[in-house]
């Protein structure tokens, strides 16, 4: 069981109130009409499933109901930590660009 | 034919709703004892209130301020907090939700001013008295009995605090009062949750509590 701190509610819950929402920040098509179907089929399915640092959305679905952004280790299940989708973000792009 | 028509009819103009209790095939109100320190558990249906959600951006200023208008009171923006005001309780549900618990009397005068304060500001009031109730849970075991029913660390629910937790599969919220817990949930998961808590709260002792 993982214990998860939700940014919203602002405190530490049991796993058992969360549920997983997939990868995080995996960008929508801007025009999904013109995609091929490679391309809409890689967007829908197509996900990274790392062994290590994995960023993932939960929704806080027995409390607030809102989504968070995990960081995650899935060898060994520690969590880096915890944002809102947007404080997520900028975490997501400065690890990005400093790696 | 025509004789039996109009009396259907008769019957429609006399129908008139009464709210009943989720918990009403339990028949609590015939069960009820005055509360003791024979048992370790005690819980009973609180009255019939008036439930109001109101959803709206926290951030926005002009919310805040039309809702504090209405209600002559801050809506709680701390999370997992609550406040108590002269028509009832305001209980913080999310980041841009509320739940405002009043008396049956005053919900439809409560909810007509907070609609008239928000109107042309991105905002939601609802009216949920009948799809919502509320179970409150007494007694020296009271968290010991909860403890099995939910995954909440209840020394960490100080009085006032409102969490959205799981009880069972189902959610709810709990909330620690003075003198034990509140729990509000959704009406159609009320067997379920009284039939949970009874089987816990059976081994130390459990009774139904009159709380008048």
């Amino acid at each position: 069981m993982f214990v998860i701190t939700c940014p919203h509610c602002c405190e530490a819950r049991e796993e058992e109130e969360f549920h997983y929402e997939g990868e995080a920040f995996i960008a929508r098509p801007v025009d999904p009409e013109a995609e091929s179907d490679e391309a809409w089929g890689d967007y829908l399915f197509t996900k990274k499933n790392p062994k290590g640092w994995h960023w993932e959305m939960w929704n806080h679905a027995t409390g607030c109901r809102k989504i968070l952004v995990l960081k995650r280790n899935t060898a060994n299940h520690i969590i880096a930590g915890s944002w809102t989708l947007s404080d997520a973000r900028k975490e997501y792009d400065n690890e990005r660009a400093t790696a | 034919m025509a004789k039996s028509l109009s009396n259907i009819e008769l019957n429609l103009n006399q129908f008139s709703p009464i709210a009943q209790s989720a918990l009403q095939h339990f028949n609590l109100s015939a069960r009820q004892e005055k509360v003791s320190f024979e048992k370790g558990v005690w819980a009973n249906e609180t009255p019939p209130a008036g439930y109001i959600r109101l959803r709206g951006n926290a951030q926005n200023p002009v919310f805040l301020a039309a809702t504090q208008a209405a209600l002559g009171a801050h809506i709680p923006c701390l999370a997992c907090t609550s406040i108590k005001t002269e028509f009832g309780s305001l209980y913080w549900l999310s980041i841009d939700e509320w739940l405002i618990v009043t008396s049956v009397e005053s919900r439809a005068t409560l909810q007509a001013k907070l609609e008239q304060s928000l109107t042309g500001i991105h905002s939601l009031v609802a009216d949920q008295s009948g799809g919502m109730t509320t179970i409150k849970v007494l007694g020296k075991h009271a968290a010991d009995a909860l403890s099995h029913c939910t995954v909440y660390d209840l020394h960490a629910l100080n009085m006032g605090k409102v969490v959205g937790t799981s009880f069972g599969k189902l959610s709810v919220f709990l909330c620690a009062d003075h003198d034990g817990y509140r729990l509000l949930f959704r009406r159609s998961f009320a067997d379920y949750i009284w039939r949970y808590l009874e089987r816990a709260a059976e081994p130390y002792g459990f009774a139904i509590a009159n709380l008048s």
